[in-house]
């Protein structure tokens, strides 16, 4: 097994110690910094995204994963300040919605993008359509994706893109949403510009809204 | 004028015939003979879904959406967004349970008249008539909850509220319901209405507000607290009762959150506040409530735990009736299923499923992790009935809450496990699922000879409030000082806790 397969295999089986040992055993031999994102972190996490999506991986084994890759992204962020490899892929606002404190979903979510190279910024639970608004102001975001788990605080998703469109900003930024009441007819019906079933979807969906 | 078109529905296997106009709702129709609507009938979930075995049942797009295109042509719908246009053959997949009464006896002090003890439960009624003097049960009588069209749980059921002019509704729905049930216990009692002296109503934080007509928006959000979690006293004029106007209707104080006066009353039955060890009850349901604590302290909690403990959300889940199985051993290296009704199989129910899980777990075809050992999708139990890699995880879900909601109650009380004496299990499920099974998929973490079936404790608890101790007027003012709430949502450590309390034990628990 090469060394790029090892470290491939050392995150989808969540072993953070040894991803962190093998990727500095990498830039010790000289293996370009920019070069482990598109050739382990990203081809892990999606086999990770595949396992999860048949059942294979349940929640503890996709988060034990998750956080292997970062010993890996922890470590190579530092050196890619500048390279053009290192520009994420784009900034994502990430957060459950007012009146919903269900995280576990968001969180997985917002791993899998991060380690797919976006830019995370986690608003956490229970956010206010003022909050999101400010949040994509800030850090010039490109994407929110936003999750509810109850039917009762999904509307909360409406207010949230309504006060997008007030604020002016819905022209610079792409809504994805997500979690258990929520299907892409509600996206379509509130206004939003996609729906992920899954975090998997979640990721795929972030590229091509980004890419569109 | 051209008549109204009638149609004929055939429902199976019950054989019942019904007959209605062209147009009705399949819904109202089936919601008689017993089906739910777990999503309240928007399409959201499969919970309703019929096989039209014959006749034309028109597919609308949350059809598509909800089922494959394999269903659909082999006839399956969802009943909910079906209306009449042909005359049906309609194979259900859902079953009426036999509802728990409680049967227990209880220490009172006798007086003259009688009594009516009412659990309120999401999914079903219960109400006993009592003969005061003796402490007799006279009659029972039980039924769905007719508010249960609008939702199956709690939070499908405050969504429906919080829309304009349903809150009344609903209100008055339950409140006629349980005046119907009190007119049968009457009847068949051959007892007058005004020898009843006091009703005590039991029931969770959103069915007491729906009772007792109180808003329930700010159950909707976070931080999920009641507007009035009070004692509510009414007279039989207030709720249009024809019963004495001297008689006392209280609906029992909640403790917080979505936790209510049947955990108050379950604390009550199980006499869990005058013990100086400690113990604890869980009920196990869509939401799985937990009390520990002995008679300094008592902590409670509610978990979202989902679904699956009922049967619901698991590909071929159903409700404890004929044709369910209910339970799953190992004998001799290969599974016997034991089917309710002694039918041929057609589903799984909650505790069928722990079991099935837990010889999967012994027989090593399931890994601690909750994955199928060969990679398999699904594990055929007793044909056409199989578990899929999907039900695991629904199980491991609602497991997970309940373990780490239980964990985070004992942190908060500063014990472990071992210090926990007595752990009542609450409610039908509690009944009947195998402690052993729930010990083996980590569900009890207490040896078997410490857990005790405890059948339905709000109704026993319902009852004792019809003989309160002297100077209690039923809001067990003291009582309820020493039990606190701990909303789970809003702790720090839960997510952790969530996820750790996912995965199966290693072995199994060996019993002392």
């Amino acid at each position: 097994m090469g060394l790029f397969e090892e470290m491939q295999q050392a995150i989808i089986d969540g072993k953070a110690p040894v991803v962190k040992e093998l990727t500095e055993k990498a830039l010790s031999q000289g293996v370009k910094p920019g070069d482990i994102f598109p050739q382990v972190i990203i081809p892990a996490m999606n086999e990770v995204g595949r396992r999860m999506r048949d059942c294979e991986f349940f929640i503890p084994e996709v988060l034990i994963a998750a956080r292997a890759s970062r010993a890996a992204t922890d470590i190579l962020r530092p050196l890619l300040v500048g390279d053009d490899v290192a520009r994420p892929a784009g900034t994502v606002v990430c957060c459950t919605i007012k009146g919903d404190l269900h995280d576990i979903g968001k969180n997985i979510v917002a791993m899998m993008l991060e380690s797919s190279g976006f830019r995370i910024v986690d608003l956490g639970v229970d956010a206010s359509p003022e909050k999101i608004v400010a949040a994509v102001r800030e850090h010039r975001a490109n994407l929110i994706a936003m999750s509810a788990l109850l039917t009762t605080t999904m509307v909360n998703m409406k207010a949230a893109i309504e006060a997008l469109d007030a604020a002016g900003l819905r022209g610079q930024v792409r809504v994805m949403v997500g979690g258990a009441p929520v299907t892409e007819s509600w996206a379509r019906l509130i206004g939003a510009d996609g729906y992920g079933k899954d975090a998997p979807a979640a990721v795929e969906l972030a590229r091509s809204l980004i890419a569109a | 004028m051209p008549q109204e078109r009638t149609y004929r529905i055939l429902i199976r296997p019950t054989g019942t015939e019904l007959h209605a106009p062209a147009g009705t709702a399949l819904r109202d129709l089936l919601f008689e003979q017993g089906v739910e609507f777990p999503c309240g009938g928007q399409g959201r979930c499969r919970g309703c879904r019929v096989r039209v075995e014959e006749g034309t049942a028109p597919v609308n797009d949350a059809q598509r959406e909800r089922l494959t295109e394999e269903e659909l042509k082999n006839g399956w719908r969802l009943a909910c967004q079906c209306s009449l246009v042909d005359d049906l053959v309609v194979e259900l997949r859902q079953w009426d349970a036999a509802i728990l009464a409680d049967e227990s006896p209880f220490a009172f002090e006798p007086r003259p008249g009688l009594g009516v003890a009412v659990d309120v439960g999401t999914t079903t009624l219960v109400a006993q008539l009592l003969d005061l003097a003796t402490g007799r049960v006279m009659a029972v009588r039980t039924a769905l909850n007719a508010q249960a069209r609008h939702g199956a749980d709690v939070m499908s059921r405050v969504e429906y509220a919080c829309s304009e002019g349903k809150l009344l509704a609903l209100t008055q729905l339950i409140r006629s319901q349980v005046a119907a049930l009190i007119d049968q216990l009457l009847f068949s009692s051959k007892a007058k209405g005004d020898e009843i002296r006091d009703v005590a109503l039991v029931g969770n934080t959103v069915m007491h507000h729906l009772f007792c007509g109180l808003d329930v928006e700010p159950l909707s959000h976070y931080p999920f607290e009641p507007r009035d979690a009070g004692l509510q006293k009414f007279s039989a004029i207030d709720l249009g009762w024809n019963l004495s106007p001297r008689a006392t209707i209280r609906f029992l104080p909640c403790l917080g959150g979505f936790v209510g006066s049947d955990v108050l009353a379950g604390v009550l039955a199980t006499r869990l506040s005058e013990s100086e060890e400690l113990g604890a009850l869980v009920d196990l349901g869509t939401n799985g409530e937990i009390v520990v604590g002995n008679s300094a302290r008592l902590l409670c909690a509610s978990t979202a735990a989902g679904p699956a403990f009922e049967g619901a959300r698991i590909s071929m889940g159903m409700r404890a009736a004929t044709g369910a199985i209910s339970q799953v051993t190992i004998e001799n290296q290969r599974l016997a299923c034991h089917v309710l009704g002694n039918t041929a199989p057609q589903g799984l129910c909650g505790s069928g499923l722990v079991d099935a899980v837990a010889a999967g777990l012994d027989l090593e075809v399931i890994e601690t992790s909750g994955r199928f050992a060969d990679a398999r999708k699904e594990w055929p139990l007793a044909p056409p009935v199989f578990l899929t890699q999907g039900d695991i995880r629904e199980l491991q879900l609602a497991k997970g809450a309940l373990a780490a909601g239980f964990r985070i109650l004992l942190a908060r009380l500063g014990a472990s496990l071992d210090d926990v004496k007595k752990l009542y299990l609450a409610g039908a499920f509690g009944n009947y699922i195998s402690r052993s099974s729930a010990q083996r998929i980590g569900l009890i973490a207490l040896p078997i000879d410490q857990v005790s079936p405890a059948g339905n404790t709000a109704l026993l608890g319902a009852k004792l409030a019809l003989f309160p101790p002297a100077g209690e007027d039923g809001s067990y003012a003291r009582l309820r000082q020493k039990i606190e709430h701990v909303p789970l949502n809003a702790d720090p450590q839960f997510q952790e806790m969530y996820v750790e309390g996912l995965a199966f034990p290693q072995h199994a628990h060996v019993p002392i």
